[in-house]
């Protein structure tokens, strides 16, 4: 059952990956690792409740470990500029996305699996081990940075 | 909700590297494997001419190389032969193979019932390496089997030996495991033998804890599974936890890479200091294996 799930989701589990390390190399580190790591737990404690939230928790903790290693956020936004330079009409997600991972992780986690994975607020709240409020709470929060931040951009 | 529109265009536009599918089918197979070589089945009588007309056969596909070599006399009593084959079809796709083969134990039964377990692991992997071969050569991808035994003590009472397993796909996954014989009484040595009962398991999974939470402290570059990551966190060894013994006597505990930290950590080994589980132990520490 868990094996389906993996192959059936993967590239879902890769874009999630994909948008916490920034490079193709280490969101596929991240995602074998976490397969391991669930196919591991699975066998040892047997079937989790909720196969997705359970998967995504792992998921993004590895995800997190990666980053946190790594720390490539640097070298990242230079590649993003000389992206940028290449695509002008490119300008405009390029400030959003410059948004969005300035982000702090809580809040973008839930953005992600929000809007972009379509998880119900429930289940990002199992996947966090967090209440559904605080999850609320947060994704508000989320949004309002977002916006904030876009505003003050186009002060400049 | 238009910027978030966008976001999501941006999101689902990441572009799916080809690779994608074969590394996830690849961390399925390896976790299987890993788990499907298992210490305790039946065990039937294999010698090394048994293994020669295995690697016989491998020769009629594969361009191939056999040594049988007798390395430099181990112990008195036991020597450790080995044998391997080489699988080269390109500098991106080959295997090596070595196995150990122990002869000289008193114990024929045990040592029939070792060196076959050695060659059963040595053919699977062998056989899931031409398995994959030929996708990863369509694919022009890289596929790497470095397998082989480190003698890692060698007493006049013990013998232990460690077998890794490197699997290279892109990335790569690292398995150990390791047999402790006793020379003298010709037995294989059990973790759970080493104790009076189960307790064991749960001194050595706390004082694991305590050591991954510790070194996590003190050194940023060292990541754990253990702590506030619920669902999955390292919370006990296995009762037949991978293990060897020093020749100084002490308990040393291994995990494989991925078992309980990121990849990048590798293989992991504790060594155990005696005073933790001296009270646990079977045989006292001037008796037994374990020593002070």
């Amino acid at each position: 059952m868990l094996q389906q799930y993996i192959l059936k989701n993967k590239e879902a589990h890769y874009k999630m990956a994909f948008s916490y390390t920034k490079s193709k190399e280490d969101a596929l580190d991240v995602v074998q690792d976490s397969i391991e790591k669930a196919l591991r737990s699975y066998k040892k404690n047997g079937a989790p409740d909720h196969l997705n939230s359970w998967f995504y928790r792992i998921l993004i903790n590895t995800a997190i470990d990666y980053t946190r290693k790594n720390k490539r956020i640097t070298l990242m936004e230079q590649e993003k500029m000389e992206f940028l330079l290449e695509a002008e009409d490119q300008y405009r997600n390029f400030d959003l996305e410059t948004a969005m991972e300035k982000l702090p992780n809580a809040y973008k986690t839930i953005i992600v699996l929000r809007f972009f994975e379509d998880l119900k607020i429930s289940d990002i709240a199992e996947v966090l081990g967090e209440n559904v409020n605080t999850v609320k709470t947060r994704l508000y929060k989320g949004l309002e940075l977002l916006k904030i931040e876009m505003k003050e951009d186009d002060n400049e | 909700m238009n910027k978030l529109d966008d976001l999501k265009k941006i999101y689902d536009s990441t572009e799916i590297p080809d690779e994608l599918e074969f590394k996830v089918r690849q961390s399925i197979r390896r976790t299987k494997m890993k788990n499907g070589i298992q210490l305790g089945k039946k065990f039937a009588i294999a010698s090394v001419a048994s293994l020669i007309i295995f690697t016989g056969m491998v020769n009629i596909n594969q361009s191939f190389a056999m040594a049988m070599s007798e390395l430099p006399v181990i112990g008195a009593v036991v020597k450790v032969l080995s044998y391997r084959f080489d699988v080269i079809e390109n500098d991106n796709v080959n295997a090596d193979i070595e196995a150990p083969v122990i002869s000289g134990l008193e114990d024929e039964v045990l040592e029939n019932a070792l060196n076959e377990k050695y060659y059963e692991e040595s053919k699977a992997l062998y056989d899931d390496f031409i398995e994959e071969m030929g996708e990863i050569i369509e694919m022009d991808g890289h596929l790497g089997v470095d397998s082989g035994y480190v003698v890692m003590t060698d007493t006049d009472k013990i013998l232990s030996i460690g077998r890794y397993v490197v699997n290279t796909v892109g990335s790569s996954s690292t398995t150990v495991q390791y047999d402790t014989i006793d020379k003298e009484e010709g037995i294989l040595i059990t973790l759970p033998g080493l104790f009076k009962d189960d307790a064991y398991i749960k001194r050595l999974s706390d004082y694991i804890i305590e050591t991954m939470k510790s070194e996590m402290a003190n050194d940023d570059s060292k990541v754990y599974w253990v702590g506030d990551d619920q669902f999955s966190s390292f919370e006990s060894i296995d009762a037949n936890q991978s293990f060897y013994i020093t020749e100084e006597g002490k308990l040393v505990l291994s995990f494989d890479k991925y078992e309980i930290a990121p990849g990048y950590m590798g293989v992991i080994t504790f060594e155990i200091p005696t005073e933790i589980i001296s009270d646990l132990l079977v045989n006292s520490t001037d008796e037994g294996y374990v020593k002070p």
